[in-house]
């Protein structure tokens, strides 16, 4: 589980040694040890250096020449970026050439220094400055991240300007952990994977850049720290938990030989997990469990094979969205769907429609205008309300289900009205496909995320109309309890443990079973191998986590009995608080299975 | 000397305004022509040449702007900006 920017001092008794443990937000799996390297999100401020008249031509030589090495650099950039990540990651790089090549932006810069006589990094600093100064004045997240972008071309200019390349990344040469305030996409792009052992930022959610790029190379990361980069002191070591989301500055003695210990046996448990990847994941008195993989990036599907996934339980398809243009069209979409649902088959793959705040479609808009976002214009809502964006998504993913392992579904259902108008936009752009000769899977199963209290509540009617349910447990539980996880002030509230929540995922099992469709959980829950016994006793068919955790999901499943798991499901379910269905099932968990991995891929 | 500007006053109907993508349409087909490219939206006057001011100018959907060109090839550039800003920038 994680939290953000809660704190706990923790002081060793025998020690005068103080660590500090920052939580912040999981966005890429693995533990890291290593020393502080930073990596300043941007520049140092440069100061204003006058030249002499005669130099004016000079300087102005300089900026054209970095320019040129510039743009040399950021072709790379998104060359590699497609590569290793996609179309739509490549083209955040297309909007750093925008702004390198801006006309008015080098007029600008040449006249100051014709003019003002000072060194061109100064001018450069500062004519850009005052651009970023200027959209982060604007409201709007679309105008923050254009000002992030600018900050990236600064620096990347600067860095030529003051030497060339090898003048940039500082590589570290013994493990190091990342610490910066924010990654830039060409940072994390660039990052020197056989030092960098691990990344832990000041901002960021689990959708930002960084955290797509960490997942993609696999580099454990946590993300939305709060102020760790001030907080720690270069060459500190830290301890990095990108499974639970915890930094830890200045580790003692015992935390460190503790966590040396558990990376340790985690890479040998992964090296023995590996044995496992092509059995099924069944208890051992042969219940199958649909073990699947969440995915952001199409290719992410080889990641979800190699660690033995047989289908894909989430393709989040709001990382379309990543490059901040315009909404992707069917073209683009099409593309990105059909290589997920090609690189698993024949094992399915489910797309969720886009689950996206209102602020990604109508940049300055609606961030204004809503104070209370989770309860706002997402999800389904978003794309109900708008019929052309939602009918090109449609399109998309019906023509990528012509090889019939394409299953959709719907996030944020609340009621039932919702299921039925998503359900007439589908079969409207199947009439569509049909009279353009278009082939797609006539009988692709159309699920529904219950997230939202009411769709527990209405899981009898609900389950009528849908071929599948898929809880997701991260809203479900905040929406549930009251609680966003992100405000330290109520973290403690947000607890997956919760009674409330486990009679939800039964209640939703139940009424889906009752209908006799297929009930999955795609939630962190899900990746808790603390849960694994409880939900598989609660029932679910089907649990989805990301890639790397599903060896150790598959190890637990594969170590427990059907029965066992019922019954401790069913003591779980007649306690009264949350604590008490923890403490049962740690007790159980060690009981019955001492040698489980749980007990050194999750802290307690 | 005397010169001359060809205008005309558009209103955007394209879903996002002029945002990233619709925003690096018009600089790129701007930036194909000689002639100098000016939009003009309240009392802001920006160059349409330059990704950064027309993105300062945030121009959502509804918004009216003047597109002024001057130069050689004025009257071509007019004509094909404001069909792009009329074909919604392609985008739907």
């Amino acid at each position: 589980m994680t939290r953000k920017n809660g704190e706990t001092k923790v002081s060793a008794s025998h020690h005068a040694e103080r660590e500090i443990i920052v939580r912040g937000i999981s966005a890429s799996p693995g533990i890291a040890i290593g020393q502080v390297h930073f990596l300043r999100g941007d520049v140092a401020a440069v100061p204003p250096r006058k030249i002499a008249p005669a130099e004016v031509e000079l300087e102005i030589e300089r900026l054209e020449r970095a320019i040129e090495e510039t743009r040399a650099a950021m072709l790379q950039s998104r060359q590699r970026a497609m590569a290793m990540a996609g179309t739509a990651v490549g083209r955040i790089f297309d909007a750093h050439l925008l702004i390198l090549e801006d006309q008015e932006l080098q007029k600008e810069v040449r006249g100051r220094i014709a003019r003002e006589q000072f060194s061109t990094e100064f001018i450069v600093y500062d004519t850009m400055g005052r651009t970023i100064e200027l959209l982060e004045k604007q409201m709007g997240e679309l105008f923050r991240e254009r000002a992030m972008d600018v900050r990236d071309v600064r620096a990347q200019l600067l860095r030529f300007l003051q030497g060339g390349p090898d003048a940039a990344p500082e590589h570290p040469d013994e493990p190091s952990i990342l610490v910066a305030a924010n990654l830039s996409p060409t940072d994390t792009l660039h990052i020197d994977r056989t030092h960098i052992m691990g990344i832990a930022t000041d901002l960021g959610g689990p959708t930002s850049h960084t955290a797509i790029l960490a997942r993609s190379f696999e580099i454990p990361a946590v993300v939305g720290l709060g102020d760790i980069s001030a907080r720690v002191k270069s060459s500190q070591t830290l301890i990095l938990n990108g499974n639970s989301g915890k930094v830890v500055i200045a580790p003692t003695a015992a935390s460190l030989k503790e966590y040396r210990d558990k990376h340790k046996r985690y890479q040998q448990l992964l090296a023995n997990l590996a044995g496992l990847r092509d059995l099924p994941a069944e208890t051992s008195d042969g219940h199958a469990i649909e073990l699947h993989g969440n995915i952001e990036l199409p290719h992410e599907v080889e990641s979800v094979r190699t660690h033995g996934g047989t289908g894909v339980g989430l393709f989040r398809s709001e990382y379309l969205f990543l490059t901040r243009e315009a909404p992707p069209g069917e073209e683009v979409q099409f593309e990105a769907y059909f290589k997920a649902a090609e690189g698993m088959w024949p094992g399915p793959i489910t797309i969720r429609t886009f689950d996206l705040g209102g602020d990604k479609l109508h940049p300055g808009r609606s961030a204004l205008a809503e104070r209370n976002p989770f309860l706002g214009w997402r999800g389904i809502r978003v794309s109900l309300s708008h019929p052309d964006l939602f009918r090109t998504q449609l399109r998309a993913i019906l023509r990528a289900s012509v090889k019939k392992n394409v299953r959709i579904m719907f996030p944020l259902i609340a009621s039932l009205w919702e299921v039925r108008e998503a359900k007439k936009a589908l079969d409207e752009a199947k009439i569509a496909l049909r009279q353009e000769g278009i082939a797609f899977d006539e009988k692709m199963p159309v699920g529904i995320m219950i997230e939202v209290p009411s769709a527990v509540i209405l899981a009898d009617q609900l389950a009528r109309e849908a071929d599948f349910f898929s809880v997701g447990t991260n809203d479900l539980i905040m929406y549930t309890l009251a609680a966003d996880r992100g405000n330290e002030m109520v973290a403690k509230y947000y607890d997956a443990y919760h009674p409330a929540v486990l009679w939800a995922i039964l209640d939703t099992v139940l009424c889906g079973h009752k209908a006799g469709i297929s009930v999955g959980l795609c939630g962190e829950l899900a990746a808790d191998p603390l849960a694994t016994a409880l939900l598989i006793g609660l029932g679910v068919d089907e649990l989805s986590v990301s890639a790397g955790i599903i060896p150790e999901i598959k190890k637990i499943i594969r170590s427990i009995r059907f029965a066992d798991c019922q019954e401790i499901a069913a003591r779980a379910r007649e306690l009264p608080t949350a604590e008490e269905v923890r403490t049962l099932l740690e007790a159980e968990m060690k009981r019955r299975f001492a040698d489980l991995p749980i007990w050194f891929t999750t802290e307690r | 000397m005397v010169t001359t500007v060809v205008a005309q006053e558009v209103t955007l109907k394209n879903k996002l305004g002029l945002h990233a993508r619709p925003a690096a349409h018009l600089v790129r087909l701007a930036a194909q022509y000689k002639s100098n490219v000016v939009l003009v939206k309240d009392d802001t006057r920006i160059d349409a040449k330059s990704i950064m001011g027309v993105m300062m100018l945030a121009a959502e959907k509804g918004a009216t702007l003047t597109i002024e060109c001057q130069g050689e090839d004025e009257e071509e550039l007019l004509a094909k900006l404001v069909q792009l800003v009329e074909d919604k920038f392609y985008e739907e």
